[in-house]
């Protein structure tokens, strides 16, 4: 196995691409009693356009396939049920679609290699039939309802919805109840069989644990698996650059409106160490801007315009990003005034180098902070990795940030005929 | 694991040394009993006092201090235990072995929470305490907005009727709006000097150094003594509360509340916490796999206890109409568990349930800060290591004989408009 060791840390990881295709992370984590394995794939929710390699034509799939795949892994060809084989060896099993992956995961804190024996068994033994696919409606309707009357969710879709046009990640991940009821085992098949080729899939595991035995049960229980020689193709509608809408409103019964707001990111379409570098950049800029420590953030709290319920995020992703501000406020339309006369009026003035100087600090701590979570590690290191992104490449980007490079970010990013607003209001 | 240092009568410094993790946790907590009168104070003071103290003047100064401490992390919030009503400041900085100019971060951020608590202005700022009285109301009023939140508090509240848990962790709206600035500020002053107060250090970190800090920063005040407020259960009424309320969802939600009697210093605790597990406490459990897995009736369905007050609650969301079936199927799953219906497969894998989450506690700083605190309050005196054997020794019959005392006391459905 390769081994590379983060200079800032002493943390070492080891990698190795087995030949089933499969990439395997081992990161060993002295004195941690928990140990914990994701097992991935490179497919969310807004991969439902797409070619197999070796096919010619396009295979299209209804909205929330992937997220009903995912649920469906559960079942087992002999009838047993997955979490009553994770329970026996105290393994805490769970399974999660984003917009762009579908992951597998358990944390235990004993019999780690019996654990991690049964989530590569069940991951890589898909079984389902026509009854045990419609049994899933149900339970997947209810989960679609559940977000219907989930303000927060209702007010982030919202907000994807006015900035793209086209782009898949403005629809639910679930999908729709008229969408989900299109799905059946033949179709669960076809996307099983592309998206879970071990080629496009990675295994990281982490905790206090002995790397060779761990590699040792990793290989044995791999299946046979033919790795693509080309890539899976994914097709996505072209999106213009231009946001869909500027405002969108919902009543739901809150006691406060909440906003959302944000502005769309068209410097996109390249991954690897270049979107690293603008991932640490907008997180250094972002913090400056919207930061608790920040003018605006004082300013528009001093006025009762907003509460401690105040976040933000840059959302870097090869084919898309945004940033985005969200919170409570009785007045959401005069958050939005305020905030974009702000970046208009620092658009004119310029950053402030001390805030840069700050923040950079504030970035640091967040990135030692990042070791501590094993689970929040393995999260994120596989999320990045389907990014061509390597983690251990942070310190090396980060370190070479300059106030210049934040300056010309800002140029770039914060244009206020991209910036959009969500509200949810009270009924 | 835990060094217990007495700073005096009231104040204790608790230090649990941990190396694995690259953070150091720092936290301290004021307790005061649940009381009609103060509980509004006690939601409101805590952020009142995080705008400023005498070494940062306003809440950008603090802000600023936390970056220079490579972003260190303070808040101000207000929890409830049983009777506590805890005033709770929690931080946590990088450990001062990763600063990259040899800055004593953990000591910086403790010089700034002793001034947030013990040091604070000689009054508050009249502009600062409008704001953050007015959020406060709004706190309380946003418990509506998570729908699955607000019907086990909704629960909670009916089943506590005439006990003091009834009283709401974040205070009463009314009584918010009528407190004054000068009226906070006579409460502050009398109770930072008659409340016991636990401060929490767990990473790494010089204590001998900071417990000479603490010392120096109370060392002009003088205490009144006080004590930890007294728990007591809640007590079983003769009739079922049944309640609906109907708000726009399209999800309903269902809550039920049981009371079974039992104190966390009880032989049965350890079977109540098992029997939880098996009936409703994660994958493994009976709710789990039949409301949801076998009949498909709920997105999600479990169960949790409290310790202090001894009640156990059911929660799921549900399809409006599917709100009799559901309600008989958790009935009959409580009914297998008190005949003790229950195989081998759950029994054990429920124990291995609770020992994995006992086991990642030690990967946890705030999970061991609060897992030390809660046994304080609760009066256990036990350690992660005696859960784990109390949960080992439990039997079935110990399981049978907790679930026995739970009986239904309040049945919550939160319900859509548009039903007919």
């Amino acid at each position: 196995m390769e081994k590379i060791t983060d200079k800032l840390t002493g943390e070492s990881l080891y990698y190795k691409k087995h030949e089933s295709g499969l990439s395997v992370y081992i990161m060993p984590r002295k004195g941690y009693s928990s140990s914990y394995a994701i097992f991935g794939t490179k497919y969310g929710s807004v991969d439902s356009e797409f070619v197999v390699p070796g096919e010619n034509e396009i295979t299209k799939v209804p909205d929330g396939i992937a997220h009903y795949l995912e649920h469906k892994m559960f079942d087992q060809p002999d009838g047993s049920n997955v979490f009553d084989k994770f329970s026996k060896y105290g393994g805490e099993a769970n399974a999660f679609t984003s917009f762009n992956m579908t992951a597998y995961l358990f944390s235990a804190t004993g019999h780690f290699y019996e654990n991690l024996e049964t989530l590569m068994d069940y991951v890589q033994s898909p079984y389902f039939t026509a009854e045990s696919v419609q049994k899933e409606q149900g339970i997947i309707g209810q989960e679609i309802r559940m977000y219907d009357d989930n303000a927060p969710w209702r007010l982030f879709f919202n907000f994807l919805g006015l900035l793209y046009h086209n782009n898949p990640v403005k629809i639910d991940i679930a999908g729709t109840v008229e969408s989900i009821a299109k799905i059946d085992e033949k179709l669960l098949y076809k996307c099983y069989n592309t998206f879970y080729n071990l080629s496009n899939m990675t295994l990281f595991v982490t905790g206090d644990l002995d790397v060779e035995k761990t590699l040792e049960v990793i290989e044995k229980n791999i299946k046979d698996n033919k790795p693509f020689t080309e890539e899976i193709k994914r097709i996505y509608p072209d999106e213009p650059k231009t946001v869909a809408g500027k405002f969108k409103e919902q009543s739901i019964s809150v006691a406060t409106p909440m906003f959302m707001i944000g502005w769309k990111d068209n410097d996109v379409g390249y991954s690897g160490k270049k979107l690293l570098k603008k991932a640490i950049e907008m997180d250094i800029l972002t913090e400056m801007l919207f930061g608790k420590g920040s003018k605006l953030y004082n300013e528009l709290y001093k006025e009762g315009l907003i509460t401690q319920n105040f976040s933000f995020e840059y959302a870097p992703q090869t084919d898309y990003a945004y940033t985005e501000v969200d919170g409570e406020s009785k007045n959401p339309r005069a958050v939005y005034d305020k905030i974009t006369s702000y970046i208009d009026t620092l658009l004119k003035t310029g950053l402030s180098r001390d805030d840069f100087e700050r923040i950079k600090k504030v970035t640091w701590g967040d990135y030692i902070r990042s070791y501590n979570n094993i689970e929040g590690y393995a999260h994120n290191f596989l999320t990045m990795s389907f990014m061509n992104i390597n983690y251990f490449d942070y310190f090396d980007e980060y370190s070479a940030i300059t106030f210049e490079d934040i300056e010309k970010r800002f140029c770039q990013q914060f244009n206020n005929d991209m910036c959009v607003m969500s509200v949810i209001k009270p009924e | 694991m835990l060094k217990v240092i007495n700073i005096n009568d009231n104040i204790v410094l608790n230090y649990i040394p941990m190396e694995k993790l690259k953070t150091t946790s720092v936290s301290l907590y004021i307790h005061r009993e649940l009381n009609r009168e103060e509980a509004s104070y006690n939601a409101l003071l805590p952020h009142v006092l995080k705008r400023g103290c005498k070494i940062c003047g306003t809440s950008e100064e603090i802000e600023h201090y936390l970056e220079n401490l490579y972003g260190a992390v303070f808040s101000a919030g207000i929890a409830k235990r049983g009777n506590d009503h805890l005033l709770c400041f929690d931080g946590e900085t990088i450990t001062d072995k990763y600063a990259p100019d040899g800055e004593q971060l953990t000591g910086g951020l403790l010089k700034l929470m002793l001034s947030v608590v013990f040091d604070g202005l000689d009054e508050f700022d009249e502009e600062s305490f409008l704001q953050e009285r007015a959020n406060s109301v709004t706190k309380i009023n946003n418990i509506i907005n998570d729908k699955r939140i607000y019907a086990n508090y909704r629960c909670q509240e009916e089943m506590a009727k005439g006990d003091k848990y009834e009283i709401p962790r974040l205070g009463y709206a009314d009584k918010m709006k009528k407190i004054t600035r000068e009226e906070l500020y006579g409460y502050y002053r009398k109770i930072i000097v008659g409340s016991p107060i636990d401060i929490y250090v767990c990473g790494e970190a010089d204590i001998n150094e900071l417990e000479a800090q603490i010392r120096s920063f109370v060392s002009h005040l003088e205490f009144t003594p006080a004590s930890l407020p007294e728990n007591n259960i809640l007590k079983s009424s003769s009739h079922v509360k049944n309640i609906t309320e109907r708000l726009n969802v399209t999800q309903g939600k269902l809550s039920m509340g049981f009371l079974t009697g039992i104190k966390p210093t009880d032989h049965d605790y350890f079977g109540l916490l098992v029997g939880n597990a098996i009936f409703g406490g994660g994958a493994q459990s009976k709710l789990f796999n039949n409301v949801r897995e076998k009949l498909s009736l709920a997105y999600y369905a479990g169960s949790f206890t409290d310790k202090y007050k001894g009640f156990l609650m059911v929660n799921a969301g549900i399809e409006f109409k599917n709100f009799e079936t559901a309600y008989k199927e958790i009935m009959v799953q409580l009914e297998e568990m008190k005949k003790g219906n229950i195989t081998e497969l759950e029994f054990n894998s429920s124990k291995e349930f609770l020992i994995n989450s006992l086991n990642s506690t030690y990967d946890s700083q705030q999970g061991l800060i609060s897992f030390f605190l809660n046994e304080k309050i609760g009066r256990t005196g036990r350690n992660i290591e005696d859960y784990k054997k109390g949960i080992t020794a439990v039997t079935v019959q110990d399981v049978v004989d907790a679930m026995k005392k739970a009986e239904l006391n309040t049945v919550y459905f939160l319900a859509g408009k548009e039903e007919e």
